[in-house]
């Protein structure tokens, strides 16, 4: 529909649309001599801003590492400010269009490309004070667009499958282990439906991360290195039949059921207690054993049929460093020691999922209990056997993401074939790819 | 206003009356129902909270309370109801007294321009306001207002809310006309209009703004996470957002329990300023 | 009288002969001293940013980049290979024509009932306006799912009566009417409105009334409604003003997407995942101006009609 500005010649232009209101509104002479707000706190000091989506105990974690960093570095002051993913998202989004964005961001590994190719991310590999020893290439690449690393990792994170084990031995169902293929998958919701008064799961066609697992199993990928689709209509029909036929015979959750996901443990059918498993993040598995308990495992996803594993693991969250910020060193050095710090590192703990820098994770890992040290395991057994992680996706991604469940409720209420819901949301993904 | 001053025939039952009370509260039983299943829940032991549909819970869990007290990210909850206090009472006095200006310059005063004016201030409530969320922020980041009460406060002064602009001309057109002709024959002005006769008999209508304006500002969340960065600034209402984030561990119970706290202030306030609607015209003296 | 458009000449040619020999001139300067506060805020606060939505309508902007102008293009997408805009548009324009009038019918009917109750007005205008104090928080959607899902408060009460629905807010035909539903449970602002107009009314009108033999459907009739319509008329602009734009109850309700199937995906609930979701804010401003026209017209209408059913005390 529409050309992208080629990149390498757009110079950094996030802040067009406020000069031209600004420019409007001198004209109106109404700003006249109101300046630009000041840089910089009372003394001298450096003040930087920080900003994250979290909740409370993420907050209290974040704030004693901040701390910390300041006691260090008493030059500098951090103002740290965060709210849920969602408010989170579109603060940010506001906050960067308004010319305002903190100087040291959390982001989504979805936001990457898109900020990055904006102009908004200073890009970090030009910064000394920051060290990526610790982390593995295939990590670090996520948190690159253009070849620029634009971001860092904090922590990893990857797919998983929850399941309550007590109902599946009395279903008299096997456990799953590492190497499962989606047909074995297939035959066990079969079966669990079946043998229960409950689906074997939650259907997972909801959900453009699944479909990725399913997809990379298959040895292809949502999109291309540059940013193109990797898959067709067909793959995508296939996949969504298999998983409306099993909804239909009862191995998967309903309808009425899956178009109830809104990404929180309560609203999916595994969280309410209606299916017997659920795919889900590592990192979101807390919400699930609040309300499963001590029967829940955690299982690896299928692999494809030649056993080419789809999961892998992905950064929960990077953080980076604003184009604008006045301050680009004192925002590095916080980026450095959120990711490297020793004593930040134990302060933070998992909170941001299991570290990315191995020293650290090495470090903690033995002083895990409960949970974390559960999810720490899981990942530790699949170290090696995956796959590295496809790249940031392509700006657009965001919009597919949503528009890939609201299509799949078309399939699932029966408003449409899979194939042709498919074919639709194709044409309007390369339409959202291209601009 | 029907039965106002109907002639009772006295010590006889009004059966009427009480059908209308009888009516009233089935209607309540209903609506309120929602309501009571919200304060219940908020004493709910955390695995009731999304799993029981029962009202009532099987034990009564104050630990959602204890927790919602502690607040959020290291702000007390009194502070975050404090924040909530000064904007919403910002909000009240900014509204009140510039809606009720250009409300009477709408309704009473002849000016060139009055009627594309007056369209045009409704068009500014037809466009949804996330189409313009951005060009906002930018002008109040340029005044370097970010991050500060100003972009919820200084709008309300600027009679930026249409809603109560044309509430009260609504109103002031209802006040008899004969009032300030009398008044101008006397040799009052506009201003000694506006202050000794419109003022005082628009009350219903500056009571209402100023009841709207307090409860819809502590409420809207969506501003208050715009403009406001740093947690010591936040209020009650966007400290209830944070505590559901639903990618990583939730605490349903303790949000109930917020929500709660967060309503307290908001029913008091409407318990105390709701009599004024009844006094409105009747304590006003005015005869036709 | 007071359509959004001028009729200065008879209304205040009128006006100005009943008053007398008043000042025009020094009326003219007082009106703007009065109007200063709004126009400033309209100038600076309202006005510049809708300009800005309307230029940015004309362009790509995703929020970052500098906005590209493309002409025509986002309102040709819309109007020709959007789907989903439509559906919106549609389940847009079936709530305003369920909402409103049910709201303001229910609101009018607890405020005249409230208004002759007597004893324990205060705590029945309290009790029907509480619903109202929640605003859309999460908890009240959370309370709402409970409450109408499948196996929930709603349904367990129905399968008594041997009727199994399987859920409302889970079925594409159900989910627009739970949440106009929960619109409609918050009439307390139009009912508040109705209250303080009820106030307005002067006694000696329904004495008058009554003096002429009037009955009670009589007097609401040719007294209460009448004095009473500048109000109705204020509350059925304003509630179809605000129903179009319905968003909150929608997005709490379910979760931002619309669901199920686009069920509710209302227009601002589109308007609002094209520009922040989709980073497609060109387009998201040329569907707000889309809004605002069709609102516009409809209001237009509304006050046209207005001059034959709302009767205002100041005509001098």
């Amino acid at each position: 529909m529409r050309q992208k500005p080629p990149r390498a010649s757009e110079p950094t232009t996030a802040g067009k649309l406020p000069v031209v209101i600004t420019s409007l509104l001198l004209l109106c002479g109404l700003l006249a001599g109101c300046g630009a707000k000041a840089d910089g706190a009372p003394g001298g000091k450096i003040e930087l801003q920080f900003s994250w989506w979290g909740n409370a105990d993420r907050a209290e974690v974040t704030n004693e590492a901040v701390e910390l960093f300041e006691r260090r570095n008493p030059g500098i002051e951090v103002q740290t400010s965060f709210s849920s993913y969602n408010s989170y998202i579109q603060k940010l989004a506001t906050q960067a269009a308004g010319g305002n964005a903190p100087d040291v961001m959390q982001l989504d590994y979805r936001q990457i490309s898109q900020y990055a190719s904006a102009g908004l991310l200073l890009d970090l590999d030009d910064r000394p004070s920051i060290s990526t020893g610790e982390v593995t290439s295939a990590m670090l690449r996520t948190g690159q667009a253009n070849g620029e690393q634009y971001a860092i990792p904090m922590g990893r994170t990857s797919q998983v499958m929850v399941y309550d084990s007590a109902r599946w031995q009395r279903a008299g169902v096997p456990e799953p282990e590492f190497g499962w293929t989606w047909r074995d998958w297939s035959r066990a919701m079969r079966q669990l439906g079946e043998a229960t008064d409950r689906t074997g799961a939650t259907d997972p066609g909801w959900s453009e991360d699944w479909f990725e697992v399913w997809l990379r199993g298959r040895g292809k990928s949502l999109y291309t290195d540059r940013g193109g689709l990797n898959y067709d209509a067909a793959d995508l029909a296939r996949f969504w039949r298999t998983t409306n036929e099993l909804s239909q015979r009862g191995a998967v959750s309903p309808a009425r059921q899956t178009t109830q996901i809104d990404g929180s443990a309560a609203n999916m059918p595994f969280g309410r207690g209606n299916a017997l498993s659920g795919f889900t993040w590592d990192s979101a598995v807390g919400g699930f054993q609040a309300l499963i308990g001590d029967s829940l495992r955690l299982a690896p996803l299928p692999v494809g049929p030649d056993g080419t594993p789809g999961q892998y693991f992905k950064p929960s969250m990077l953080v980076g460093v604003s184009a604008d910020s006045p301050h680009p060193e004192a925002a590095s050095k916080l980026v450095d020691f959120l990711i490297n710090d020793p004593r930040a590192g134990e302060i933070l703990g998992v909170s941001r999922g299991l570290p990315v820098n191995r020293t650290i994770r090495e470090k903690i890992t033995p002083s895990l209990t409960g949970l974390d040290e559960r999810i720490a395991e899981f990942q530790e057994s699949l170290d090696g056997e995956l796959l590295a992680p496809p790249s940031a996706p392509p700006q657009g991604d965001l919009a597919l993401q949503t528009a890939f469940q609201r299509d799949y409720d078309h399939v699932g209420f029966e408003l449409q074939s899979p194939r042709k819901t498919a074919e639709q949301f194709l044409t309007n993904a390369r339409s959202e790819l291209q601009r | 206003m029907v039965a106002v001053r109907e002639p009772v025939p006295r010590r006889r039952v009004d059966w009427g009356r009480v059908g209308l009370h009888a009516g009233c509260l089935a209607a309540l039983l209903v609506m309120l129902y929602p309501l009571a299943w919200l304060i219940a829940t908020s004493f709910k032991p955390a695995d009731e909270v999304i799993s029981s549909l029962r009202l009532l819970p099987s034990r009564l869990a104050m630990s959602n309370y204890t927790t919602a007290l502690e607040g959020v990210g290291g702000v007390s909850v009194l502070r975050l109801i404090g924040n909530s206090l000064i904007i919403s009472t910002g909000a009240v006095l900014g509204n009140v007294i510039s809606c009720s200006l250009a409300a009477y310059a709408f309704a009473r005063l002849r000016f060139t321009l009055r009627g594309p004016l007056f369209a045009l201030m409704l068009a500014t409530i037809m466009l949804p306001q996330h189409a313009v969320l951005i060009p906002q922020y930018i002008v109040f980041n340029q005044l370097g207002m970010v991050n500060t009460f100003w972009p919820l406060v200084l709008p309300k002064f600027l009679a930026t809310d249409a809603f109560f602009v044309f509430l009260t001309v609504q109103f002031m057109r209802g006040i008899p006309k004969e009032l300030d002709e009398a008044a101008t024959l006397d040799g009052c002005g506009p201003f000694r209009t506006f202050f000794r006769i419109i003022l005082p008999l628009s009350r219903p209508a500056l009571i209402t703004t100023a009841i709207f304006t307090f409860i819809w500002t502590w409420n809207d969340f969506f501003l208050q996470l715009i403009y406001l960065f740093e947690p010591e600034k936040f209020t009650i209402t966007l400290a209830l957002r944070s505590f559901v984030d639903t990618s990583s561990q939730s605490a349903y119970g303790p949000m109930f329990a917020m929500s709660v706290i967060a309503l307290l202030p908001i029913v008091l306030f409407f318990m105390a300023f709701q009599r004024f609607l009844v006094e409105g015209m009747a304590s006003s003296g005015v005869k036709g | 009288m007071s359509a959004p458009h001028p009729r200065p000449d008879a209304d205040s040619a009128a006006a100005e002969s009943a008053a007398g020999r008043n000042r025009p001139r020094r009326r003219e300067g007082a009106a703007w001293v009065f109007l200063s506060p709004w126009l400033l805020g309209a100038a600076v606060l309202t006005l510049t940013p809708m300009l800005v939505s309307l230029y940015l309508s004309f362009t790509e902007y995703d929020l970052f980049t500098a906005p590209k102008w493309v002409g025509l293009d986002n309102y040709v997408h819309m109007f020709t290979s959007d789907p989903r805009y439509w559906r919106s548009a549609v389940n847009t324009l079936l709530y305003v024509l369920v909402a409103v009038p049910l709201q303001l019918a229910l609101a009018l009917a607890v405020a005249l009932a409230l208004n002759s109750i007597g004893r324990g007005k205060g705590f029945y205008r309290s009790a029907f306006y509480a619903p109202s104090l929640l605003g859309a928080s999460m908890s009240i959607a959370l309370v709402w799912r409970a409450l109408f899902n499948d196996g929930g408060t709603v349904d367990d009460l129905l399968s008594t009566f041997g009727i199994d629905m399987g859920g409302w807010v889970n079925q594409p035909g159900w989910a627009l009417l739970v949440v106009a539903l929960l619109t409609i449970w918050q009439f307390g602002a139009p009912m508040v409105i109705f209250l303080a107009g009820l106030q307005q009314v002067p006694h000696e009108l329904y004495e008058a009334a009554e003096v002429d033999g009037a009955g009670r459907v009589r007097r609401f009739l040719s007294v209460t409604l009448p004095m009473l319509s500048p109000v109705l008329f204020f509350n059925l602009v304003l509630q179809t003003i605000q129903a179009f734009q319905v968003f909150t109850p929608a997005f709490t309700v379910s979760g931002g997407r619309g669901g199920p199937a686009d069920s509710t995906l209302f227009y601002t609930l589109y308007l609002y995942d094209r520009g922040f979701t989709a980073s497609h804010m060109g387009y998201a401003a040329a569907m707000a101006w889309v809004l605002l026209v069709v609102i516009g017209i409809v209001t237009a209408l509304l006050f046209r009609s207005s001059r034959s059913w709302v009767f205002y005390n100041d005509k001098g």
